[in-house]
């Protein structure tokens, strides 16, 4: 998968960036609003942790009433911007590594429009009371099957670009994100189905809800994530993946265990007594694909810290592979001991947070900070504003991992002890509730300074320059492969 | 790896979770047999259990949902060997006492009947609400309020009344829930006659609930999963253990 410049030939330049440019509209336009969801889902979450441990914060105004700002933050941060980062990266990722331009932009930009109207119809729904009260799936039932409908419209394309790519060797990032393409709509089109359709016990009618969420972070956001990791780490570096053996076995232990995620949340519940054991077992072996792929990409890139921290694009992505490793240690050693203690407090936001934002989001960071000069054949204005996006979206997450999913068994521990009065337990909860704000606050923080360099550069005010912006003092070398590959190749108007 | 090896593999790895944790479950739960009871004298019961529950459970099930109350509080009373749900004093019923006798039991399949999908919930910052119905009923026994009214009034600002707990470990708290002004509509004081809250309103007005709010206190005092005026079949009931006490 390396590239140096002496075998980059002129046509492979060439059709790279002629496949840059047939996504640049549809790619820009799904992180663009995808991060400024994200800035309203940090605002949510920011109002929702705080009616937490300060019942009368925004008492007056019944559109932030706490419970449906919680459904709403979760939303905005999953369907808004989760999955538009993750189209973003998905479209990109397969158009290159199957070599085949895209030929219907169009529609792709028709449907993501639809998309985000869907969304933003669903999230003032929650806010205005027409949630349907299923975590994770409080958009009201009108929502679901237009959502599908555009997911469908969205990444078929790529479905028919790697069917009809010359024959040749399938990247590992080719099999993740071929994976989540068609994980996806089975998951999403089962759990709406059971949910909403079909007449059956409400009991199974949550636990087919807690198996969406841990499903739809395992076997969606969590591959794709993992797609871009394993394209940007040997990309960036110019080396070949670590170990192609490492990777079959984190690929298919992921397939094997994820599936069986989230019903752990019914623990003691009159369901069939597997379901919970399964989903508990599956939380604590999703350990093993988190060590082989973090394995295989630190093993990448390591000898190249300096590449690690001058690029943005591996930057982030390293960080969300730590946060990976941190995900499957923290869930094995929760899931696996005492988890009645946490089934009900806030380690399990704590893991949402940790996976949607510390894997995935770090990850989907990296990818947009690697993908968008290439399509719009400009440089990041300012090396400053992707160190603060950078530490401050750090710092926000780990804050989010210590108060919630530690602070969380504290929590559960005194909500546990029978004998003692529930608030002096749940009281525990109120100081971790403030790690959450002010966790939430940072996060917003870093995604202003995100979102305000994604639109300058969509509007093409990025820096005409062939050599890419680094975070270190000069400009010297560039890691992002040849000089002037952005700038010097066509011209930038189709 | 072969593109149809590869499919193949997908398909077997997902595919046999799929039928197995969800499909086969769903159908199995969708029709599970009526629990019978074991005679009047052995279990207090005869024939097969029917769960009764009188309000607007459906209606009021929904509103809970749009309101997102399962985001602080939690309906599910666990077995022991998953939680002490019910060992904490009125979480799964009531404690043996002169007037009651141990109505504490577990969550039960025929619980969430008539409900779209089991609040389970996902925090508990709140109280476990199984047996809210059964704690308003019984603590505000005595008082001028009933379990409806006092709902509303803590809905409507939930710091703004006395706790209903008389006696017990908790007298002292105070509540950390958000209010719902969103509920309640200001009306003339003409028209809201009875429905008035006894609560602050500008001159001439009056605070009145909601139809949605109605709903939902109707299925919230609903909320009685003990067995204290229904017993439960004995294959159902497991008594909990009783811990050494404090």
């Amino acid at each position: 998968m390396s590239e140096t410049p002496s075998s980059a030939d002129a046509n492979d330049i060439a059709l790279r960036s002629s496949i840059d440019r047939s996504l640049r509209h549809p790619v820009m336009f799904f992180f663009t609003c995808g991060a400024l969801w994200l800035a309203v889902a940090a605002v949510l979450g920011l109002i929702a942790s705080a009616k937490k441990h300060m019942p009368e914060f925004l008492g007056g105004c019944s559109l932030f009433d706490a419970g449906k700002i919680d459904a709403a933050h979760i939303n905005a941060l999953i369907y808004g911007w989760g999955f538009q980062a993750a189209f973003g990266m998905i479209i990109w990722l397969m158009a290159r590594l199957s070599r085949k331009e895209c030929t219907s932009s169009g529609i792709v930009l028709v449907a993501g429009h639809l998309w985000n109207f869907a969304v933003l119809f669903g999230v003032v729904g929650i806010m205005l009371g027409m949630g349907t009260g299923v975590p994770w799936m409080e958009f009201p039932t009108a929502v679901w099957p237009v959502l599908l409908l555009c997911y469908m419209l969205i990444t078929i394309w790529s479905l028919i670009q790697f069917q009809v790519r010359d024959a040749g060797h399938v990247y590992v990032s080719q099999w993740y994100l071929l994976a989540a393409m068609l994980w996806f709509p089975w998951i999403y089109m089962t759990a709406n189905l059971f949910v909403f359709v079909f007449d059956g016990n409400p009991l199974m009618a949550a636990g087919i809800a807690s198996w969406f969420k841990g499903t739809l972070f395992l076997l969606f956001f969590l591959p794709v994530a993992v797609a871009s990791a394993y394209f940007l780490a040997p990309k960036v570096t110019g080396r070949p993946v670590y170990s192609y053996n490492i990777a079959l076995f984190g690929f298919w232990t992921l397939a094997v265990v994820g599936p069986w995620a989230g019903m752990q949340k019914l623990t003691g519940a009159p369901i069939p007594q597997f379901l919970p054991y399964t989903g508990a077992a599956a939380m604590v072996l999703i350990l093993v694909p988190a060590i082989a792929v973090a394995i295989n990409i630190l093993k990448t890139v390591s000898g190249h810290e300096e590449t690690v921290t001058a690029s943005p694009a591996l930057r982030f992505t390293a960080a969300g592979v730590v946060g990976l490793l941190t995900y499957g240690v923290l869930s094995a050693a929760t899931h696996a001991f005492g988890f009645s203690l946490v089934q009900f407090s806030y380690t399990d936001y704590g893991f949402d947070i940790l996976g949607l934002y510390g894997v995935f989001s770090l990850c989907a960071f990296g990818a947009i900070y690697f993908i968008v000069p290439r399509i719009t054949r400009r440089e990041w204005l300012s090396r400053r504003f992707i160190s603060w996006h950078f530490y401050l979206s750090l710092y926000g997450v780990i804050t989010v991992a210590i108060s919630a999913i530690v602070g969380g068994i504290s929590q559960g521990e005194g909500i546990e002890a029978w004998n003692q009065s529930f608030l002096a337990g749940a009281g525990r909860a109120q100081s971790y509730g403030w790690g959450v704000t002010i966790a939430w606050g940072l996060i917003l923080l870093s995604s202003l300074f995100f979102s305000l360099h994604l639109l300058l550069m969509w509007a093409r005010l990025g820096r005409r320059s062939s050599h890419p912006t680094l975070l270190k003092g000069n400009h010297a070398e560039s890691p992002h492969g040849p000089e002037g590959e952005v700038d010097n190749y066509g011209s930038a108007t189709a | 790896m072969k593109f149809k090896a590869f499919i193949f593999g997908l398909l077997a790895s997902f595919g046999l979770p799929w039928l197995l944790a969800i499909v086969v479950p769903f159908s199995t739960m969708r029709s599970l047999d009526p629990a019978k009871y074991a005679g009047i004298e052995i279990d207090g019961g005869e024939g097969i259990y029917i769960p009764k529950r009188d309000g607007r459970i459906s209606e009021g099930s929904d509103v809970y949902g749009q309101e997102g109350c399962y985001y602080c509080h939690t309906q599910l009373v666990r077995p022991t060997y998953a939680g002490s749900d019910v060992w904490r004093a009125d979480w799964g019923g009531l404690k043996k006492s002169a007037d009651n006798p141990d109505t504490r039991r577990e969550t039960l399949s025929t619980d969430y009947d008539g409900e779209k999908i089991a609040h389970i919930g996902v925090m508990r910052v709140g109280h476990d609400l199984s047996n809210l119905g059964r704690r308003l009923e019984t603590n505000l026994k005595g008082t001028q309020l009933s379990p409806e009214t006092w709902m509303f009034l803590h809905l409507y600002n939930p710091r703004g009344i006395a706790p209903y707990r008389k006696n017990s470990q908790d007298r002292e708290e105070r509540s950390a829930c958000p209010s719902k002004p969103g509920l309640f509509n200001e009306v003339s004081k003409n028209i809201a006659g009875f429905d008035a809250l006894p609560v602050a309103a500008p001159e001439g007005k009056a605070i009145v609930p909601s139809d949605r709010a109605r709903a939902l206190v109707s299925y919230l005092v609903s909320l009685k999963k003990d067995t204290l005026e229904q017993p439960v079949p004995q294959d159902l009931n497991y008594n909990p253990i009783q811990p050494v006490a404090k």
